[in-house]
């Protein structure tokens, strides 16, 4: 059994080119910008953090570029604990398309999943979209809000240790989504959830 | 406004069905760019699963012809090349039925004081604990039966498969998954019964050695027997000397000179092989073996079931394709193929023509010109949103039911029957999945069996009312609703096995799988399949691998992609990622920049 307390999975959306990808990087690694080559073969990122004492081992889900065309696979929303969506906050359309995302959303996640909206790139001088008005959309639609930049690290640290720090206290009081513990997964390994302390997942392989 | 794509591709995939799913991956996996495309807005195409929504829009859109309105004129084609167009003809679904078998909110009866007290009198007269209980519940859940709104309603708790396939445990499609790494993609559930009809009702068969002997339908002597024969097929295989008088012969008549019982031959023909009279030996042998190879690895049963249905599949592996660099845009549409020299040399899409190396195209979006068969083994289908199972026990079962012809012009029935732990349905309600070699259609097709095991006949309440009161046709045949003065229907619930109510149902007829292209068709253009009859999706593993073999033969097939903790990113310093374990101080520094911050 692997060192940590909790598994969580998060999820990034939003259209291309918002930056997502730099934002797990500069999570996971502190990198920026994170080199384009790299992106190849790389499914999700890890980052084990610690949350009042306990392990927590973030499992952060990146797009592969199937955003692009509007063309994410359902199962990417599958047991998801969080879901990130993002917006550039120096490009009005990338705000326009959040509905769009939305409705997504709403058809596939579990209508209990943490979300968090999130307007990147706070460095650009450019601003389009008043932090206000994010915050007014994200307050419209049950988001937690906040404004990050992946290239100064800007709140990126505070994003993922809040969002670990809110799942938790949700498992805690066992208002996490509640996806099946007794499934079979059959790569040895377990991707669903939750407190490992007593989870019913079998673990063969 | 159409998107726009780059230009030039190694590999381009037309589909998003299981077979083409995997080529894609395996040719992303080896470093070839790969353009995936599908008309349709969601993934799967004939294998796909939807949920109730997504289930009715699918019907409404097969009354609109997709079929492509250009023309050869408009294609800009350079001297040598010719277009052909390409056509959705070939997945065609056909015999659409689908029925509601309950009312609407407004339909239903209004609670009115004298059904609160025929509950009450229910509650005094409760012959047992079960019986209170259950009205207990009744009461609770009165405002909340099942209607046709409250379905719609809850449209996103269900996951309904077009084409239900359950993996072999040791079948291809799980050892591909865990060989390539895409398993971590998926979580499935294992199947918890295989269950058989014998001696007029339902069994569960037993698989395992335990299951054998803890069996009491069958003797000592017969287990000997079973465990003899089935260890005879496990061990040696086909081609043992056992086999060797029967190689023209079919199973049964093998079975027969073993002087099995009834119930040990019943067990191995209809359970364990799932053969008919025709099947012949070496197939019942491999049949059996396959089925003994995969128990004991998960579960009590030798299959898995994929969560949330089989239309995840094919997306763990455009998941994979994506990951490593392939393009994905679906709701786009092909228009046909340019030709030179024999060779795929393009496809048209909308204003693009976008040229390739191999060409991948799932069977719905060939052009005639290179079909020679349209294929026989087509699919009939039923789906049935039920109010319990088939063959209740004590807990959540998921089960597969193998069910023989009964008479010489049917064709035998697979029966999957899914519960609310599968994501196939909300709390209460169960899914069944019918499937058979299409005859006639897929009504008639399934009739036999949706007969003997479902009740598919209208659950309309006043019509209920309505016969109790002119003791003429009643549609639930119990005495209780008269003797007790029940005028719900719900009084049944209390009998001892009453078949499954169907709420709601779909037939559908599925095109052929065995579809044959002819000889001058180019070399570098490959064809998929749609859904097989075959339980499992072997087939479709198995031509991908052959696809993907012809395509690059000196290659890899999947080879196991890299989880996050092995991969070296560019730019880093240190020697590996450092996720995992030695990472405390790391983490203290993290948390108590979190803390200032907060």
């Amino acid at each position: 059994m692997e060192d940590y307390k909790f598994l969580f999975k998060v999820v990034l959306v939003g259209n291309a080119g918002v930056g997502k990808t730099c934002l797990v990087r500069r999570f996971t690694q502190g990198l920026f910008p994170p080199g384009q080559g790299a992106t190849i073969g790389v499914d999700f990122m890890i980052k084990t953090v610690e949350v009042e004492n306990e392990k927590v081992k973030l499992q952060i889900w990146d797009t592969a570029g199937q955003e692009r065309f509007r063309s994410i696979t359902q199962s990417y929303y599958r047991s998801a604990h969080a879901l990130i969506l993002v917006y550039d906050i120096s490009c009005q359309p990338t705000f326009d398309c959040l509905p769009d995302w939305l409705r997504e959303i709403e058809e596939y996640a579990s209508n209990k999943v943490l979300r968090i909206l999130v307007g990147n790139k706070i460095d650009r001088e450019d601003r389009e979209i008043p932090t206000h008005v994010g915050e007014d959309f994200a307050q419209r639609h049950g988001m937690y809000f906040l404004e990050t930049s992946a290239k100064e690290a800007e709140n990126v640290e505070r994003l993922f240790m809040e969002i670990a720090a809110e799942l938790m206290e949700q498992a805690r009081s066992k208002e996490l989504p509640r996806y099946e513990t007794n499934t079979t997964s059959i790569n040895g390994k377990t991707t669903s959830i939750g407190d490992t302390s007593n989870c019913g997942c079998s673990r063969l392989s | 406004m159409e998107d726009y794509l780059p230009n030039e591709y190694d590999v381009v995939v037309v589909g998003t069905g299981m077979t083409e799913s995997i080529v894609a991956a395996a040719a992303s996996r080896i470093g070839k760019k790969v353009l995936h495309l599908d008309s349709d807005e969601y993934y799967g195409g004939l294998w796909a699963t939807f949920n109730f929504d997504g289930l009715q829009k699918w019907i409404e859109d097969l009354k609109v012809s997709k079929t492509s309105t250009k023309d050869v004129s408009e294609v800009d084609l350079e001297s040598e090349e010719t277009f052909l167009k390409t056509s959705n003809e070939y997945s065609t679904v056909e015999n659409i039925e689908e029925t509601w078998y309950i009312s609407n909110d407004a339909d239903l009866p209004v609670v009115s004081s004298k059904d609160t007290q025929t509950d009450s009198t229910g509650d005094g007269s409760g012959s047992g604990d079960e019986k209170s209980d259950d009205d207990k519940v009744e009461k609770k859940e009165n405002v909340k039966q099942w209607s046709i709104d409250r379905i719609r309603k809850e449209y996103r708790k269900f996951n309904i498969d077009l084409a239900p396939k359950l993996l072999f445990a040791r079948g291809e499609l799980v050892e591909l998954l865990i060989s390539s790494n895409i398993a971590r993609y998926a979580e499935f559930r294992a199947v918890s019964r295989v269950a058989t009809f014998m001696d007029g009702k339902l069994t569960q068969v037993p698989c395992s050695r335990a299951d054998v002997f803890a069996n009491k339908t069958v003797s000592v002597v017969e287990k000997r027997m079973l465990m003899q024969l089935l260890t005879s097929c496990m061990e040696q295989g086909a081609d043992s000397p056992e086999f060797d008088g029967f190689r023209d012969k079919t199973f049964l008549e093998y079975l027969n000179t073993k002087n099995l019982t009834p119930i040990v031959q019943h067990y191995v023909v209809q359970a364990i092989a799932m053969a008919t009279e025709k099947t012949s030996c070496r197939d019942g042998v491999n049949r059996t073996k396959h089925f003994l190879n995969s128990l004991g690895r998960y579960g009590n049963t030798p299959f898995l079931w994929p969560m949330y249905g089989s239309g995840e599949l094919p997306q763990c592996f455009c998941r994979l394709c994506a990951v490593f660099g392939g393009v994905y845009c679906l709701k786009r549409q092909l228009d046909g193929v340019v030709i030179h020299k024999n060779k795929c040399k393009a496809i048209i899409s909308g204003k693009q023509k976008i040229s390739l190396e191999h060409l991948v195209l799932g069977q719905g979006h060939l052009p005639p010109e290179v079909v020679t068969s349209e294929g026989e083994q087509r699919i009939s289908r039923g789906i049935f949103i039920t109010d319990r199972s088939i063959m209740q026990g004590e807990k959540e079962n998921l089960t597969l039911l193998y069910y023989p012809p009964e008479q010489p012009d049917q064709e035998p029935v697979t029966l999957i029957e899914l519960g609310p732990s599968t994501n196939a349905c909300p709390q209460g309600l169960f899914m069944v999945h019918m499937t058979c070699k299409r005859t006639t259609n897929a009504k008639e097709d399934l009739a036999y069996v949706v007969n003997k095991f479902l009740k598919a006949e209208p659950l309309d309440p006043l019509a209920i009312r309505s016969s109790i009161h002119s003791h003429t046709q009643t549609v639930s045949p119990d005495k209780r609703h008269i003797q007790e003065g029940d005028q719900d229907n719900r009084g049944e619930s209390t009998e001892e096995s009453p078949k499954p109510q169907v709420l709601w149902s779909l037939y559908l007829n599925l095109p052929a799988s065995d579809i044959k292209l002819n000889e001058s068709t180019p070399s570098n253009l490959h064809l998929c399949s749609g859904p097989d009859l075959e339980l499992d999706f072997d087939f479709a593993v198995n031509q991908a691998k052959s696809i993907f073999e012809s395509m690059y033969p000196d290659k890899d097939f999947l080879p196991r992609a890299p989880d996050p903790e092995e991969i070296v990113l560019e730019g880093e310093e240190a020697p590996g990622p450092k996720f995992e374990g030695d990472t405390e101080a790391e983490e203290k520094q993290d948390v108590e920049k979190a803390e200032k911050e907060d």
